[in-house]
């Protein structure tokens, strides 16, 4: 293997995102497919920060600046990746519900789906159940993911998620936030539920086998 | 003992008749129970104070927090058009801004210009506020305090309640200032980037609001809240919050102390790594210590590590015990706190985050019956 790849990854850990940005462009000059820039460099990087996340070892600002270093490094493996029409692991449809402008879960969700191979079409925030549809029709995502911070906003997974039962589109929806539990989330119907961002990783990866 | 000199004594960590009860209320939850323009309750200080006395009584509290102060009297000289719809209050402002008032929770605001962010790495003290003139309530949301009625409200306050009832302030954290005006991801990330511009920006905001917090002290308050919710393990590091929160919240503490007014931090989420440090701010007590799953605090456990250093104001769960539980399971929650906390001196009970709007009254009036049995000491 690369040396490289090696430090590549420890770059995302540390969140170097100039060391990534150089070091990304001198292994494809070095003739390195971007698939194998992905598998061997960027995603182990990745995968230690998701574990250190979840174990205490590393917090929010270390993590973000570990997402910003992928995403130098992304920047020049995506022009390839989409023109050698590879696939993504999975698409996946993201948003804060309506009603709610709180995005930071959300995107911390989001960046760490990228940063596992995923393909993330985030909404923003304040989405409202039409819109769900509307984007989904559109991007025929593999997984649907909502989020809420607050008790009142997050009664509104209900609505969506009935919303694409009646429509009879089978599409996983799961969802997150901090007042959500996995009880809430089965009693609204929801097909899963995560209680952090890395967790929201597993359960995706977890759907994507099924 | 009155409802205030027992919220005294328990801040004091001296004797009490019974635990004193006060639980911070939403915005939402307020307007649920008081039914009032949403509008007029955000904007107009006697309208807000009526709220906080109804709900107080409603529920029986020995203390009243004052989330919202430095409404401006003259505010709808500022609107251009209001209208009611079945969602929401709907208010545009002269200046082109749209504000959307919810009847159940806090209100949305929409800026008709894009919002300035500062640039943590070229941001000099010449670019931040020369007064803090706002509140930062949430994400996107802020309160704008009106420079010669900064504190109306506490003085309505007192008139109505004739010294009987404990009234605290709140102050919001500095890191939430610099987070706010900086955003959020952008304001996480430059505690790596730029740690020294970091601590610039927040040492300045720390001198705005330790004036802030002077001025507030002389309102014959009983406490000062500091509203900190973005320091639990949800986003920083201890190490972080040694860093970047302690040195600021302990200036803060000192002033108010300072005044011989008591204060208390609020952390939400995941604090129990941090316990100790809270309290080496140099605060009276702090509140919230969230339970499993919101938090991780265990309450007998807290009182065994810091109930010597003192008060602790929390831990019931806002979501799933008042606003999800059965009648049994309330009854069954706070008991078990009731009888943890009347073991150590100390203690109010109270909902460790904000009571959730949709909480049914019935179940925070719980709370008053089960102090009132169980709570003597």
């Amino acid at each position: 293997m690369n040396p490289l790849l090696q430090t590549l990854a420890e770059t995302i850990i540390d969140g170097k995102h100039l060391d990534a940005d150089r070091i990304t462009m001198q292994l494809l000059e070095e003739g390195l497919t971007p698939m194998t820039i992905l598998d061997e460099g960027l995603l182990p990087g990745m995968g230690v920060v998701g574990r250190r996340f979840r174990d205490g070892e590393m917090f929010l600002p270390q993590v973000l600046v570990s997402a910003r270093a992928m995403k130098s490094a992304m920047k020049h493996l995506d022009p390839i990746l989409a023109a050698s029409n590879a696939e993504p692991k999975g698409t996946i449809l993201i948003g804060t519900v309506r009603g709610d402008v709180h995005d930071i879960g959300k995107n911390l969700v989001s960046v760490m789906l990228q940063g596992n191979g995923y393909k993330v079409i985030d909404m923003g925030i304040q989405n409202p159940a039409e819109k769900f549809l509307a984007m989904y029709e559109e991007h025929q995502p593999d997984i649907i993911g909502l989020s809420a911070l607050l008790t009142t906003t997050m009664m509104y997974m209900k609505t969506i998620i009935e919303l694409f039962k009646e429509k009879n589109i089978p599409v996983p929806i799961i969802i997150g936030g901090a007042p959500v539990t996995q009880k809430f989330a089965d009693e609204i119907g929801a097909n899963g539920y995560a209680r952090n961002a890395v967790d929201a990783v597993d359960l995706v990866h977890a759907i994507m086998k099924r | 003992m009155t409802p205030r000199e027992r919220i005294l004594a328990a801040m004091r960590l001296q004797p009490v008749d019974k635990i004193p009860l006060m639980c911070q209320m939403s915005i939402g939850h307020m307007l649920q129970q008081f039914q009032c323009s949403p509008a007029e309750f955000w904007h107009d200080a006697r309208c807000f104070a009526e709220g906080l006395l109804s709900l107080r009584e409603l529920y029986q509290f020995d203390g009243i927090l004052v989330s919202l102060h430095g409404h401006d009297p003259e505010w709808k000289n500022n609107i251009a058009s209001r209208r009611m719809t079945g969602e929401y209050e709907e208010i545009l402002w002269k200046n082109g801004d749209t504000t959307h008032f919810l009847f159940d929770d806090l209100p949305e605001h929409i800026s008709a210009a894009p919002k300035n962010l500062l640039d943590i790495f070229s941001v000099t003290k010449n670019d931040l506020p020369q007064h803090v003139n706002f509140i930062p309530v949430s994400q996107g949301l802020n309160f704008f305090i009106h420079p010669e009625h900064r504190f109306d409200i506490f003085r309505i306050l007192r008139e109505k309640t004739g010294g009987e009832i404990s009234i605290h302030g709140e102050i919001t954290s500095p890191l939430d200032y610099y987070l706010e005006c900086t955003g959020y991801q952008e304001g996480l990330m430059g505690m790596i980037d730029a740690p020294g511009q970091v601590k610039m920006v927040m040492q300045h905001f720390t001198e705005q609001l330790q004036e802030l917090a002077a001025a507030m002290c002389g309102e014959d308050i009983d406490a000062i809240k500091i509203s900190s919710p973005y320091a639990g393990a949800g986003f920083i590091s201890p190490e972080f919050y040694s860093e970047f929160v302690l040195p600021y919240e302990r200036e803060l503490a000192r002033t108010v102390r300072g005044a011989d007014v008591e204060i208390y931090t609020h952390t939400c989420g995941a604090v129990n790594d941090r316990l100790e440090m809270m309290f080496d701010a140099g605060v009276s007590g702090i509140e919230c210590l969230d339970p499993v799953p919101l938090g991780d605090v265990e309450l007998e456990d807290a009182f065994t590590r810091i109930g010597s250093r003192g008060f602790i104001k929390g831990n019931i769960d806002s979501v799933s015990v008042l606003l999800q539980g059965t009648k049994e399971e309330i009854i069954s929650d706070v008991r078990r706190r009731i009888e943890i906390g009347k073991q150590f001196p100390g203690f109010i009970l109270s909902t460790a985050c904000s009571i959730a709007p949709r909480a049914p009254k019935e179940h925070i009036q719980l709370l008053r019956t089960l102090i009132d049995e169980y709570g003597r000491k």
